[in-house]
């Protein structure tokens, strides 16, 4: 009888050492990526086989934030989740999250040294790091190069401020006899994201307390010359018709008119390197990249890191959460970065994959990455470059954005609009704010 | 002869007026269809096409790869297949209570039905029926899937207005054979009712078939997704978008609904109802 | 016996409102007092602040007049629109089952595919409809980032996905009406119009009365997924509706209070209009 159970103890304790830890890992990248995601997962599993990931996609990052917080309120919340960049203090605030920051002082395997300043400046927070940097870009200026040739411009000379960018979009405006645009200067999506990029790159703030870094902000402060530059230079550009604009967050309609040739220069992320270059040479026309034109005279600064980053959740036993840092930290290691910037444009967000990418003669087959990638390591590195944190950022965002479509239709001139949002996003905040009291 | 000549010409004109009408109203199904056959960079090109020129069937094959559309397709039909139920049955049943009954508490209860829909169920009630989906158990199951919208106002308003098209004669000359109201039921007033119930069917199952936040929220692995999630997944809201693939899989997920429709539509048959009465 | 029945009927909808619908609104609807944080974990109980707070805000009380002239004019045309379009198919002239079958494909359609081809289609510079509006007009229309264009487009498409649903219905009621009072009616010299307003809607009108408080609640809460993808509420808030707003506030900001308030709004208002409603319009309805 004893023999008997001790040979089913021994059957049990091997069983429970075989079985696997699972766990959940949602994600917003649709399109081929889930298949890139879902073989990465795969090869983490190989590597580990004592941990099973389950990946899914749970729609975009507005869905997956939507979907967590239902599953976290009915406390089935999964364990890595991938959140977008405006999320971040949301996510602090919610107090659901194991900020990464503890494991890694716990793993002494684990450098984040290793990983880019910028990125790096973006998701300190307080001090400490809450997630994993996974999903990072940035913004560019994409331009026609033989378009420029056509106007007379020299294609290796991009415009660099402000007042060349007007300039320039005068020369390739073509219309025709009903005085109908058939080719404009330029476009990029509306969206509130190129504001702040501007802002950064004349080195301003968007909100107080240091960008919201060194303490919460109680008031947006963008209505400055900063700000109105940049207002006033999308309106110049549109009033002229030397710009075409899209709706709301349209990325597609904005690549769209860069395909099609309707415009000569788009300024979008870096993540559509590989689209723009595919369509350069689908629709027969050669392509330049440059960095973000900046007023002249303004100080000088820098782009803000975009995209997103991979939270780990709390509510799970230990070892379930050793096993999401475990699979947070693969994910972060320069190989899987290189597999997902080549796969995908993204940075990859470590110094240690960009030297393997220079090393490998990847920049030269790829210059355009290189543009996005220099113009990240020689911005400022401030406050205001580091991105802004704030809780109420969606609903700032679609401040802004109305703001600027109120301005394009005339219904405000670009100081009205400026201070309009400037006063809205400031009264977004405090409310915000009044639950944290 | 002036008569067949005039009805000629009438018939031309509806014909046109249909014609034209059906190309506008189906203009966005044919881009659809012509992007699903293209090569993906040629949805930019301009000037823009609307009718396909070649047949690219990778698209599709693409779309069937990246996507288990197949299991979606399954899940989204039984899913969409007992909601269409439910709603049919729990409908004509309380349908026929409203329509040929009077009970105290008609009114409160009718009013108390028809609230339900000023109640946005996709916006602000996600999270409580979450909650008790998670009670239940049913969190990533069919059920979670079916049952809460099993009822609905929609059905049993339209049932309601119906059946009180009947004509009382019908009903009592129904009693004074011996039938009770069951058997009216179900031998008499739903059989007239074809092509309502065939009508509801359509509307239903469209319904239950293009839901995409409830099944997002509820669904935990991908085996138990539906449809909508499926082309959702083809999309990437940040970068460059296959719109070839991504008009593919919305092409593919389109087509039962449209079978479904010419199933049905056989039943938009003529009633028996003057035959009825006479007899 | 006869007096149980209609009580039974009634079991298994009210069984399935009640702990579906009810539960959940309940639970809701009482957030409306509150501020809740998104992730829930801070609350705060503010009386009818959050109510207060609406009707001073400029652009909820202007997301209010463009929900009223959105539904009007959406409803009107779709009803109008839908009905002559059932007669003719009625009229079941050759091909008449393809048309009905192409006509059926609005509704089939997500309102998110349904919108991203309309903008596909509206595009201001690559669009087919500008394309085709140049060649012929020799004018491009920026349908989708200019007022009034944008609110047309989002009527637009909203009476082209609705007009689907009422024309089924129709068609259903009209297999009601015996042929020869059809027959009377077809495009058949001057008395055509009479016989069609005078004989056949108001026979229809149980139909009638049906869509239009169904289109009505239709274009009330389910246009949000058209205007998210079409406009997303512009230019500067021209399009947003007050359930986009809604939508907006408890799915972009995660204001769940603030949302739950807006329920309580839109909830109130539509229940007055269906009380008028039913109270008044029931009145013209022809039953047998």
């Amino acid at each position: 009888m004893r023999k008997f159970l001790i040979i089913v103890l021994i059957l049990l304790m091997s069983i429970f050492a075989l079985s696997k830890v699972k766990i959940q890992f949602w994600h917003a990248m649709g399109g081929w990526r889930i298949d890139l995601l879902k073989n990465m997962a795969e090869e983490f599993m190989k590597q580990n086989p004592d941990i099973e990931v389950e990946v899914q996609y749970t729609g975009s990052y507005r869905d997956t934030l939507n979907k967590l917080i239902a599953a976290v309120k009915a406390g089935t919340p999964p364990h890595v989740v991938q959140i977008y960049d405006i999320g971040t203090q949301v996510m602090i605030d919610g107090d659901i999250a194991v900020p990464v920051q503890e494991l890694m002082n716990k793993d002494p395997t684990f450098d984040i040294g290793k990983f880019l300043r910028p990125v790096l400046n973006y998701y300190k927070v307080n001090g400490k790091f809450y997630s994993m940097p996974f999903n990072s870009s940035n913004p560019i200026l994409y331009y026609n190069k033989t378009l420029f040739k056509k106007a007379g411009l020299d294609p290796n000379k991009p415009p660099r401020t402000f007042e060349e960018l007007i300039e320039y979009c005068r020369k390739l405006t073509v219309k025709d006899e009903n005085g109908n645009i058939v080719q404009a200067g330029i476009t990029w999506p509306l969206h509130s994201w190129f504001f702040e990029q501007f802002m950064a790159v004349q080195n301003a703030p968007l909100v107080d307390n240091n960008n919201g870094r060194t303490g919460r902000p109680t008031k947006a402060v963008f209505n400055n010359e900063a700000g109105r530059r940049f207002f006033r230079l999308w309106y110049t550009l549109s009033k002229e018709g030397i710009m075409i604009n899209t709706k709301k967050e349209d990325w597609t309609g904005a690549r769209q008119l860069f395909a099609s040739q309707k415009v000569a220069m788009l300024i979008s992320s870096t993540s559509d390197v590989a689209l723009a270059m595919k369509l350069a040479k689908e629709n027969g026309f050669e392509l330049g990249t440059a960095f973000l034109p900046r007023p002249k005279g303004a100080e000088s600064g820098g782009v803000v890191i975009g995209g997103g980053s991979l939270w780990i959740i709390k509510g799970h036993p230990k070892d379930e959460i050793e096993a999401a840092w475990r699979f947070v930290k693969w994910m972060a290691e320069p190989k899987q970065q290189i597999r997902w910037h080549e796969g995908t444009g993204y940075f990859p967000v470590r110094k240690d994959a960009v030297e393997q990418l220079l090393t490998s003669g990847y920049y030269a087959k790829y210059p355009h990455h290189l543009t996005a990638l220099l113009q990240l390591l020689l911005s400022e590195q401030n406050y205001n470059t580091n991105g802004a944190i704030i809780g109420a950022f969606p609903e700032v965002r679609e401040i802004i954005e109305t703001a600027v479509e109120r301005m394009l239709n005339e219904e405000m001139t670009p100081e009205e609009a400026l201070k309009w949002a400037e006063k809205e996003a400031t009264k977004a905040i405090r409310e915000y704010n009044e639950l944290y009291q | 002869m002036r008569k067949t000549r005039r009805r000629m010409i009438n018939t031309i004109i509806v014909e046109i007026i249909l014609v034209i009408f059906t190309l506008i109203v189906a203009m966005p199904l044919f881009l659809a269809i012509t992007i699903s056959l293209q090569r993906p960079e040629l949805v930019f090109s301009y000037p823009p096409k609307i009718f396909p020129r070649g047949f690219y069937v990778k698209n599709y094959i693409d779309a069937f790869n990246l996507v288990p559309l197949l299991r979606l397709l399954l899940n989204s039909l039984i899913m969409a297949s007992m909601i269409t139920l439910g709603k049919i049955i729990t409908g004509t049943l309380a349908g026929y209570a409203f329509a040929n009954f009077r009970f105290k508490g008609k009114e409160v209860s009718f009013a108390l039905l028809f609230a339900t829909l000023f109640l946005p169920a996709e916006t602000v009630m996600i999270v409580p029926l979450f909650l008790i989906m998670k009670k239940f158990g049913w969190v990533n199951t069919y059920w979670a899937l079916t049952v809460p919208f099993m009822a609905s106002a929609t059905n049993t308003f339209l049932m309601r207005q119906h059946f009180m098209t009947i004509p009382k004669e019908l009903e009592d000359a129904a009693r004074i054979d011996g039938a009770t109201p069951m058997q009216y039921f179900f031998k008499i007033l739903l059989p007239l009712s074809k092509s309502m119930i065939a009508g509801a069917s359509i509307i239903n199952f469209v319904y239950a078939w293009n839901m995409y936040l409830w099944p997002l929220v509820v669904t935990m692995e991908d085996k138990m997704k539906t449809v909508q999630i499926g082309v959702k997944m083809l999309i990437d809201a940040e970068s460059a978008n296959n719109w070839g693939v991504i008009m593919a899989g919305t092409i593919v997920v389109l087509f039962p609904t449209l079978l479904m429709f010419l199933i049905l539509q056989n039943m938009f048959v003529k009633s028996l109802v003057r035959s009825g009465l006479k007899s | 016996m006869r007096k149980i029945i209609p009580y039974v009927l009634l079991v298994p909808t009210f069984l399935i409102i009640g702990m579906f619908i009810y539960w959940p609104a309940v639970y809701s609807l009482r957030l409306s007092t509150c501020r809740l944080s998104p992730f829930g974990n801070r609350m705060i109980f503010v009386g009818f602040r959050n109510f207060v707070k609406l009707f001073n805000n400029k652009e909820y009380l202007f997301s209010i007049r463009v929900t009223v002239l959105y539904v009007l004019l959406s409803v009107v045309i779709t009803i109008f629109l839908s009905f002559f379009i059932a007669l003719l198919l009625e009229m079941k002239v050759p091909g008449h089952t393809i048309y009905r079958m192409l006509i059926f494909t609005p509704y089939a359609i997500s309102p998110a595919i349904a919108g991203t081809l309309w903008s596909f289609l509206l595009n201001p510079v690559v669009g087919h409809v500008n394309y085709l509006f140049s060649k012929f007009f020799g004018i491009s229309v920026d349908w989708i980032t200019s007022k009034p264009y944008a609110f047309y487009a989002i009527v637009f498409a909203s009476v082209w996905k609705t007009m689907p649903f009422d024309v089924i219905f129709y068609l259903a009621g009209l297999q009601n009406i015996p042929d020869d009072l059809l027959e009377a009616s077809t495009l058949d010299g001057a008395n055509w119009w009479t016989r069609t307003w005078k004989i056949i809607f108001p026979l229809l009108s149980p139909i009638t009365f049906y869509l239009v408080i169904m289109n009505i609640i239709s274009f009330m809460f389910a246009s949000f997924a058209i205007v998210d993808v079409m406009t997303k509420g512009g230019p500067g808030n021209y399009t947003t509706t007050m359930i986009y707003r809604l939508f907006l506030d408890a799915f972009a900001f995660q204001k769940t209070g603030l949302a739950s308030a807006e329920s309580v709004v839109l909830f109130v208002i539509m229940a007055i209009i269906t009380f008028l409603y039913f109270k008044y319009a029931e009145r013209k309805v022809h039953y047998q």
